[in-house]
């Protein structure tokens, strides 16, 4: 099995080493993707390059785009460093790709979106479009919106709303205990929550309201379950992501807390494989997410994606979990077809109100802040599903079922974007 | 007063869980004046090893056999990787176990994966033993705290009472005299350095399964473990125990008590103005603090007693 894993791993690198030496031809529209290729966290940036790699071929497979060329995925390795993302910038610039994409951590988005703003206003003529796939701070489509970033994941405000919603529609919760990571993007989940609760759901009282320092640091949650049962909290709502939401669900598990959680990221494959199918579903372990393979709609989709998603499994060995990345090169191929040419500005107003088909209702590029809209669904850790998750050919017998899916109408938010168009 | 009884019981539970993370580290340490910075990695794979024997056999035989396997691969780098350094001093040791650190990290991600492996505590003993202020304390929680203690007992009468213990303690401060009284010096090393990563690979076994086994865990508890053995003293197994403890109840109050800088203000009778600058100070409330304050005490130790609680020698 060892060396399954090793000849495994192997295999995963071997696309970036063979597109980046490849030969650079013309006629490709390239699409740099920044993400860590290396490092802890490199596991994340080869999954999100396997996907953008697999559905840019179904689309060059498809007959490609302006006519028969193609998209080519370069991968542009940041190691997780945002300086280097930057750095990866002014090589996207020397290598003239007029197109990037990146999505793990706001912060590289962050930089990528300033840097972009200052570049495109001195060289409008090597503009450069950004399309965001995963990085999800409110403000990027608020007040940093830019005519020149598309983002094609809710923000954390409209997750939050899912979730505070699917709250305020489950009877049995009474007293709610919020726990989340203290730097930007915990604090921006509390404070949308705070503000959303009494809302959407003001009957809930909120009996503990926490911050931990982030990032793993914190290695033993028995005390905050202490303080979450002294609480006698019945569900817990949390934004944590990585080891701070595997120990802490570990940790509420162990020591029998009776309490729902309702999270985020809890069907990441990784925190799925850390948290394991016992501990999961002791918790009621609720993840808020685009799509996920065991709701009822799944069957339902158009035949050839269902081929498509089975060949995905097959090839890669690998669940469908990030539908996100798919819409974002769907989106991407649909814009240069629709500006009929691969000039980054012209994408971009193409780009902008474009809708496609969803799941449950249709995806919604909002033209104002650039902010897509989309139907998002609530599921609970679950065993004896139809699919369960695999990862890398390991089965992990638990996935997630459907507990409720909340439409656009009470996902959409207004912005306060003052688009400056070019 | 039951809840800070609740809270110091809670403390002692991950205080000896940080004992036994440095145990080890400070017996290398003591006995070979070598800092293992690669200690946390030697605990990964003690983690690693319990969670692929314990998918072959259980979890007792991991218990045994892991720790065994860490030791033989810590005494195997001690003997073709660490002790032709030793000749060039303590800077090279230090690098050294550095660059072994990042080896064995990669290596374990190379075998078993990026992502964590499900590595649980045994069935048998994930069942509550006792219920306290509401809180289930599982069978496997106190089944840490009497491995941790049975751990110190035993490595504190070996060094101190037994004849290994004398040979050992001799040959740190007087090498050339043990050695022409017939004992190998590098075999005594090569022995010792092999049982600190044995140490360190129990603490994986009992402890990468509440932690979670994956690629950063040894990243994540280095510091800590680095915190614990200054605190107490560098060498001081003693030591390590008195500030493993101190930590681990320091950090558990903390968040039980969860006070603010704010109510600290409204306490002494003043107002808090909102509009201020340092309105972001006054919201800071002990509880978010608790991981850091070690941190801070190692700072404080550094500065008023560089020694660390029990030290008898320099950092």
């Amino acid at each position: 099995m060892a060396l399954i894993k090793l000849v495994r791993t192997f295999a995963v690198m071997l696309p970036v080493v063979v597109v980046a030496f490849s030969a650079r031809g013309a006629d490709t529209v390239k699409l740099g993707l920044i993400e860590p290729f290396s490092g802890p966290i490199a596991a994340v940036g080869r999954d999100t390059l396997e996907i953008f790699e697999f559905f840019a071929n179904e689309v060059n497979e498809r007959g490609g785009v302006l006519g028969g060329r193609h998209i080519e995925i370069v991968p542009l390795d940041n190691a997780m460093n945002a300086e280097k993302t930057t750095q990866q910038l002014r090589k996207v610039i020397d290598d003239e790709i007029r197109f990037v994409s990146q999505g793990v951590g706001s912060n590289h988005a962050l930089n990528i979106i300033k840097f972009l703003q200052r570049h495109n206003r001195r060289n409008p003529d090597q503009a450069i479009l950004y399309l965001n796939h995963s990085a999800v701070t409110t403000s990027f489509t608020n007040e940093l919106c830019s005519f020149w970033h598309f983002r094609f994941d809710a923000n954390v405000d409209m997750k939050v709303a899912a979730l505070v919603t699917q709250l305020g529609r489950d009877p049995s919760v009474q007293k709610l205990y919020m726990l989340n990571q203290n730097y930007a993007y915990g604090q921006a989940f509390q404070a949308a929550a705070q503000q959303m609760l009494g809302e959407r759901a003001p009957g809930i009282e909120l009996v503990g309201d926490e911050l931990i320092v982030p990032f793993g640091k914190v290695l033993d949650f028995t005390p905050y379950i202490a303080k979450i049962k002294a609480a006698g909290a019945d569900t817990v709502l949390t934004g944590n992501w990585g080891p701070d939401l595997v120990r802490f669900v570990k940790a509420a598990s162990e020591a029998n807390l009776d309490a729902s959680f309702y999270t985020i990221y809890a069907g990441i494959p990784s925190s799925v494989a850390g948290i394991g199918a016992k501990d999961g579903i002791a918790t009621r372990l609720k993840q808020v997410t685009e799509m996920h393979e065991n709701d009822p709609l799944y069957d339902q989709q158009p035949a050839e994606l269902l081929d498509t998603y089975d060949r995905w499994r097959q090839q890669t060995g690998k669940s469908i979990y990030s539908e996100r990345m798919r819409w974002t090169i769907e989106f991407f191929a649909a814009a240069l077809d629709k500006a009929g040419s691969d000039d980054p500005a012209l994408v971009a107003a193409a780009m902008e109100g474009m809708t496609m088909d969803g799941p449950a209702g249709p995806l919604v590029m909002r033209g104002e802040d650039h902010q897509i809209i989309f139907p998002m669904v609530i599921s609970t850790m679950a065993e004896d599903l139809e699919r369960p998750y695999i990862y890398e050919g390991d089965n992990y017998e638990v996935a997630f079922a459907t507990d409720g899916w909340i439409m656009s109408d009470a996902i959409e938010l207004p912005t306060t974007c003052e688009m400056k168009r070019p | 007063m039951e809840s800070f009884i609740f809270a110091m019981f809670n403390g002692v539970l991950y205080g000896m869980l940080l004992f036994l993370l440095a145990s080890g580290l400070t017996l290398i340490f003591s006995m070979m004046g070598v800092l293992n910075f690669a200690h946390a990695s030697f605990f990964m794979l003690g983690a690693y090893f319990a969670y692929q024997i314990s998918e072959g056999l259980n979890f007792w035989a991991a218990l045994i056999v892991a720790p065994v396997i860490v030791g033989m691969v810590g005494a195997g780098i001690e003997r073709w990787g660490l002790r032709p350094v030793h000749r060039y001093g303590h800077v090279a040791e230090l690098l050294f176990t550095f660059g072994v650190a990042y080896v064995i990290e990669e290596l374990v991600q190379m075998i078993w994966g990026r992502v964590p492996v499900p590595y649980e505590i045994p069935d048998a003993m994930a069942g509550a033993l006792f219920t306290w202020q509401g809180f289930d304390y599982s069978i496997y929680r106190v089944f840490m705290l009497v491995v941790s203690v049975a751990i110190f007992v035993a490595l504190f009468a070996l060094l101190t009472y037994t004849r290994i213990g004398l040979i050992i303690r001799a040959a740190v401060s007087d090498p050339t005299h043990v050695a022409t009284l017939g004992h190998d010096i590098p075999r005594i090393f090569m022995w010792t350095f092999g049982f600190g990563c044995a140490l360190a690979g129990v603490a994986g076994v009992v402890g990468g399964n509440v932690l979670g086994t994956e690629p950063a865990m040894a990243i994540q508890l280095g510091p800590i473990v680095f915190v614990v053995i200054v605190i107490g003293g560098l060498g001081s197994l003693g030591g390590a125990l008195v500030a493993a403890l101190i930590i681990g109840i320091v950090t558990r109050l903390a968040i039980f008590y969860d006070y603010g800088v704010g109510s600290l203000v409204l306490a002494l009778g003043l107002e808090i103005d909102t509009t201020s600058m340092l309105r972001d100070f006054t919201r800071i409330t002990t509880a978010q603090v608790a991981p850091v304050l070690p941190y801070l005490m190692l700072v404080l130790m550094l500065i008023f007693k560089p020694r660390g609680l029990f030290g008898t020698r320099d950092v």
